[in-house]
């Protein structure tokens, strides 16, 4: 049994210590917004926050989430009351597909929170998802944009 | 052909009392009768023969503009520049447009009356002209509104179909609104939605002309002028973002059927192959969750109660591959006889003046050998279908271009009527020519969506199968690798007078591999047949791999003459000509200057037209530690019109950046019959450390328009290379970094 904070919510599961968060919270919990991409720590399609730090949870064993807090995508914001970065995402029209979207979204967000006054250097360097669309420049021109608005 | 003969009015009872604008024509193969049932009730059923009607425009009693889709989403944004075109044409106002996807109905393999509206309707587009005999079903299909790529959407069904049918449906709202007033229609006013008669302030909104409207025939009239056009031209932000944002947009891969179970598979390994044998059979089945082994075509399924142990036990399956000829295949073994293929059977595809002679005047050659490798596509979203059986039916919920395609090949693979397959198309994680239903060979694009019915139909429940990124990135239908050789005569004056170029793979449009210069006398050859290596569509198809090699070749060119190769370029181009005005213009975006700056940096070009738009790219690139790195990309484009200016531009920009990954990193080898590279590891993507900041300029013309989806990705490798040449390194074999 592996019990874990997620989004705010207690959960327990019945699955092997060693299996990837990312396929726990997806088909055990049903929450698909996080996305797989490559399952090997390649792309950050994955990514969710693992008490506040970007993790890749394709690559994390569902046990390293053992009484930790998880948040996903599901939890960054909402239509009403969106995640700045979600409002820059929205004003840079940042997705094309939008597959890498939401692992790029909380990649950025715990960025944004760490750093909140980045270069582009610090962007290039803290974020290494892959985005197959391009939308590289325009993630960058929002993280830009929602750092100062929290900053 | 006049708008009435394809016109046609649908009202009454079957649309609760709206007007509906159907226009018939190229592509115009939806029973009509069949979506407005499956609209109503969600089920389908087959199409009265003859009913080919494309459904567009659909405006409602209650003041709602519909605009029918029929293109699936892969990040485009074409869904709102087609809405943009309509709302534009009817004068109505943005927010009573709603955006609805068409389903993917029938009459899709009726060639017969698809080849008579293609011969009699409308000529060939110039893109398809090349291989429009070879193959007519493709072309249907390409013509076939269902069918996102190709840069279609906007250009065709949008341009041509749309905005014709809202002009018509405009005109029988005023008509009507005449009529209840009683007054003459050119005393009145459209805008916003509204019918205005100025001279005594009556108003009348859409949703209340419908019924009246619907009772008058459709007339030819005329579409506005591009002056007069308010949301063409305008950046309205995509309908699709918010639900981008907000994790709302429900791809394949998150399909939820109660009760399914996962599978993964592990494929033979060698092109064409099956597994002919699992040696750990009762190992595998004994794991946790396992539930079958299924043997799929060219390989092994296993299914299980999760996806991860699904994958983790098709890791573990300890297969054999039956003996298939393809498994000597390497790529030197490819690429010598590619070579070997160049020097004994090249056959003039075009030729223009008379090269020999003007090779044997010339006082100066340029030779040169390129060589553009496999690419597989790399879809954010690997390749994945959930597939169950309800009742007589069959229910495939997947990402697919060509969504009527791909449900007549689920027909086929499963031995069904084409009826009892249930299609949910999915907006998609990514297309770039991948999921497109047909290639130009006997490749299969779909032969993910042939696991998943393969396994699906051996099993009691709902199954979702997801490829690994590792079975994706091996069992794509590549882009082809193509060797080519160029040669040029260049007169005492450094002008080029002879051009000749040989290439593998006759697939290609005869138009993407000349140059656009003015050489006099020219010869295009083309060499050999398609190899063992399934290929297709990849973003910009045949335009990626000749616009890098005759691009890169004309600056070698340049070079040897020693000019500066932009204004080489210029001085070989009519000065009114698309790739002379976009050159000039990236050459102002860009303060175009030849040759290495003091801090290491240098600038390339390279002009490319293709579906249908022109395209210059300068590339300013540097050598950091000995690697390769591209800092900014100017880019100037002629696409003739611009629907939405700043979704067009992030088309540009993010071609540029898929480009440049293929350009940096992107290769699959071939060994022993099947591709080396497996995921992101060892077939590397750009990242933001690599992204180069990219600028777009987009110019309109009286040009025809062009489309967006594919024109950033032609320049790109030839602008990149050429810069990297001034710092000494020509690269004639991609990719950079092998
Ligand atoms: S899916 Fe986790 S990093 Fe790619
Ligand atoms: S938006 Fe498509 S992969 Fe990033």
């Amino acid at each position: 049994m592996v019990q874990f904070n997620l989004n705010g919510k207690a959960v327990t599961l019945d699955v092997e210590p060693e299996m990837p968060l990312l396929w726990a919270i997806r088909e055990e919990i049903g929450l698909r917004g996080t996305k797989f991409g490559c399952g090997i720590g390649m792309c950050g399609a994955c990514t969710v926050h693992l008490n506040g730090n970007p993790v890749r949870s394709c690559s994390l064993p569902v046990s390293a989430a053992e009484a930790q807090e998880i948040q996903t995508i599901e939890s960054l914001g909402t239509r009403e009351s969106p995640h700045p970065i979600q409002s820059a995402w929205i004003e840079q029209q940042v997705p094309q597909c939008g597959y890498c979207q939401s692992g790029m979204q909380m990649a950025a967000a715990a960025f944004i929170a760490a750093n909140p006054n980045p270069s582009d250097d610090d962007i290039d360097n803290a974020i290494s998802n892959i985005c197959r669309c391009g939308t590289y420049d325009r993630i960058r021109a929002a993280i830009r944009q929602a750092a100062q608005e929290i900053g | 052909m006049g708008v009435t003969r394809r016109a046609f009015l649908i009202t009454g009872a079957t649309l609760g009392g709206g007007l509906a604008l159907a226009v018939g024509g190229v592509g115009a193969h939806i029973g009509l009768h069949n979506r407005l049932k499956h609209q109503r009730s969600g089920e389908s059923e087959s199409s009265a023969a003859g009913s080919l009607i494309n459904l567009w425009v659909r405006i409602a009693p209650d003041n709602t503009v519909t605009v029918l889709v029929p293109h699936s989403d892969m990040g485009q944004g074409s869904q709102t520049g087609l809405a943009q075109i309509v709302a534009d044409e009817l004068d109505a106002r943005w927010d009573q447009v709603r955006i609805a996807l068409a389903p993917p109905e029938t009459a899709f393999a009726n060639g017969k009356p698809m080849q008579g509206f293609v011969s009699d309707a409308v000529a060939i587009p110039d893109w398809a002209d090349g291989f429009a005999e070879k193959a007519f079903f493709r072309l249907a299909d390409l013509m076939n509104m269902q069918m996102t790529g190709g840069s279609t959407a906007v250009r065709f069904t949008g341009w041509d179909h749309m905005r014709q049918a809202a002009a018509v449906a405009r005109d029988m709202l005023l008509r009507a609104s005449a009529a209840e007033f009683n007054v003459s229609e050119s005393e009145l006013s459209v805008a916003d939605g509204v019918v205005s008669h100025a001279a005594s302030g009556r108003t009348l909104r859409f949703g209340e002309l419908v019924g009246a409207a619907s009772e008058l025939g459709p007339r030819d009239v005329a579409v506005k002028s591009p002056s007069e056009h308010r949301l063409i031209g305008s950046s309205l932000p995509r309908e699709d973002i918010p639900r981008k944002v907000f994790a709302e947009e429900h791809y394949a891969i998150d399909a939820d059927v109660p009760d399914m179970h996962y599978a993964a598979v592990r494929h033979a390994g060698v092109f064409g192959a099956t597994v002919s044998r699992i040696n750990n059979e009762n190992e595998i089945r004994a794991r946790r969750g396992v539930t079958d082994i299924v043997f799929v075509q060219n390989g092994v399924a296993v299914v299980a109660d999760n996806p991860w142990r699904a994958e983790q036990a098709a890791k573990a399956l300890d297969i054999s591959t039956a003996h298939h000829a393809n498994q000597a295949m390497s790529s030197a073994s490819l690429e010598q006889a590619q070579r070997d293929a160049l020097a004994d059977t090249a056959e003039e595809a075009s030729a223009t003046g008379d090269v020999v002679t003007a090779f044997a005047d010339a006082s100066h050659t340029v030779t040169a050998e390129y060589l553009a490798p496999y690419l597989a596509h790399a879809t954010m979203e690997p390749m994945n279908a959930t597939v169950w059986r309800d009742g007589g039916k069959l229910h495939v919920v997947c990402g697919v271009q060509n969504p009527l395609m791909a449900r007549a090949h689920v027909a086929n693979i499963a031995g069904l009527d084409f009826e009892d397959v249930v299609l949910d198309a999915r907006p998609m994680g990514g297309g770039f020519g991948r999921r497109v239903a047909f290639s130009m060979n006997d490749a299969v694009p779909l032969n993910w969506l042939t696991d998943a019915v393969q396994i699906a139909l051996t099993q009691d429940r709902p199954i979702k199968m997801v490829w690994s990124r590792e079975e994706d990135t091996r069992n794509s239908v590549y882009r082809p690798m193509v060797l080519a050789q160029f040669e040029a005569g260049l007169d005492n004056t450094g002008a080029p007078v002879a051009w000749r170029s040989t290439s593998f793979l006759a697939e290609a449009d005869v138009r993407a591999v000349q140059p656009a210069y003015r050489i006099a006398n020219q010869s295009i050859r083309f060499a050999g047949e398609h190899q063992g290596v399934p290929t297709g569509f990849w973003r910009s198809v045949e335009h990626s791999q000749h616009g890098f090699f005759k691009e890169s070749f004309i600056d070698e060119v340049a070079v040897a003459a020693g000019a500066d190769p932009l204004a080489y370029r210029l001085s070989l181009l009519d000065e009114h000509s698309s790739e002379a005005v976009v050159l000039r213009k990236a050459a102002d975006m860009a303060s175009w200057r030849y040759g290495a700056d003091s801090d290491g940096r240098a600038m390339g070009c390279a002009v490319v037209h293709s579906f249908g738009s022109t395209v210059a790219q300068i590339a300013e690139v540097s050598l950091q530690n000995g690697l390769p790195r591209v800092h900014r990309v100017w880019c100037a484009v002629d696409s003739g019109v611009v629907i939405n200016p700043q979704a067009a531009r992030a088309q540009v920009e993010g071609a540029v950046h898929y480009a440049l990954s293929a350009v940096l990193y992107g290769k699959c080898d071939i060994q022993d019959g099947g591709v080396v590279q497996s995921n992101f590891h060892d077939y590397r993507m750009i990242t933001l450390r690599d992204a180069p900041t990219v600028e777009v300029e987009l110019l309109t013309s009286d040009n025809s328009i062009g489309g967006f989806g594919e024109i950033g990705v032609p320049p790109l490798a030839p602008a990149v290379c050429n810069a990297f040449a001034v710092l000494g390194e020509r690269t004639r074999r991609l990719p950079l970094i092998a």
